[in-house]
């Protein structure tokens, strides 16, 4: 059950999946993640004259969990991601959208011009064989990596472009 | 099983699910869409998506905690249990789906927030871009 490190990667891998199995579904499971192992047993049931000192409210608002699943239940093939931001909560169900439509890796319109060429080298692979999904989900990670090192390559230049600025 | 519901009722529905869930910092919320797929007729090029949305019973009382002592709620908790179905045609997946992601939007409010920072970053870099153009 592998995590996918970007929404981009496992939703590519999900278009590949449903294409290939369109009986697979997908779960969306929105958590408040359990707290660690309470150790205040006997402390809340003597009741309450001193409140302050058994409710400490907690410093941080918990925050919730968004998980995605792909599951096909007939290879036990399953693709996972998960957030907590709540930025993309709005783009994943769109593209959830899009996929029950039956969009493939490019109609997804997730954009970007390296990433789109990495679907398409991923979906050749599938053509190809479709036994390795392993194979292309290790690609998939690989391409992420590459992405993200760009990505970091570019916020780099800017932080410079900032302090040239700064200087003037 | 109960009947599945319209898009209208589903939405209703779902947006107290997550309010609730939301508001009480624990439990979950799960939402499964699978098409379904009828081996009868097998022209329709596209199926009809299924859509569920349940709390998986994670809104009835811990048992382990005091609070929730009273045995009576043993029956109570299982009858509680959310569970709320909808079809989908192919035709209307587009709109179900902005609708949807509103619904859900609105009602995830327990994840992070968008931080400042991103924000601002966001700005300039646009602002650059203007510039560039």
């Amino acid at each position: 059950m592998p995590y996918l490190p970007t929404s981009q990667s496992y939703l590519e891998q999900s278009s590949l999946l449903l294409q290939a199995y369109p009986d697979t579904r997908i779960t969306t499971k929105y958590t408040f993640p359990r707290t660690s192992t309470s150790t205040k047993p006997s402390s809340s049931t003597t009741q309450s004259q001193q409140p302050t000192s058994t409710e400490e409210t907690e410093p941080k608002p918990r925050i919730a969990v968004l998980e995605l699943k792909t599951y096909h239940p007939g290879s036990g093939i399953c693709l996972k991601y998960r957030t907590n931001k709540g930025a993309e909560v709005g783009r994943l169900i769109t593209s959830l959208g899009k996929l029950a439509a039956g969009a493939d890796v490019e109609g997804l319109g997730l954009g970007n011009n390296p990433t789109t060429a990495a679907g398409g080298g991923a979906a050749g692979d599938v053509e190809m064989g479709d036994a390795p999904t392993a194979a292309a989900t290790a690609e998939g990670q690989t391409v992420a990596g590459e992405g993200g090192n760009t990505g970091a390559a570019g916020k780099g230049g800017k932080g410079k472009k900032k302090g040239g600025k700064g200087k003037r | 099983m109960p009947a599945h519901l319209g898009h209208e009722e589903f939405f209703t529905s779902l947006t107290t699910l997550l309010n609730n869930t939301s508001q009480r910092t624990r439990g979950s919320v799960y939402l499964t869409q699978k098409p379904l797929l009828n081996t009868t007729t097998e022209s329709a090029s596209q199926p009809s998506i299924l859509i569920r949305a349940t709390d998986g019973n994670t809104n009835a009382p811990n048992p382990r905690t005091a609070e929730a002592k009273k045995k009576v709620s043993k029956s109570g908790s299982a009858a509680s249990k959310v569970k709320i179905s909808t079809v989908v045609s192919p035709d209307d997946l587009e709109a179900f789906y902005a609708r949807y992601a509103e619904v859900c939007k609105a009602g995830m409010t327990g994840l992070k927030k968008r931080d400042r920072k991103k924000g601002k970053a966001k700005g300039k870099k646009e602002g650059g871009k203007v510039i560039k153009g």
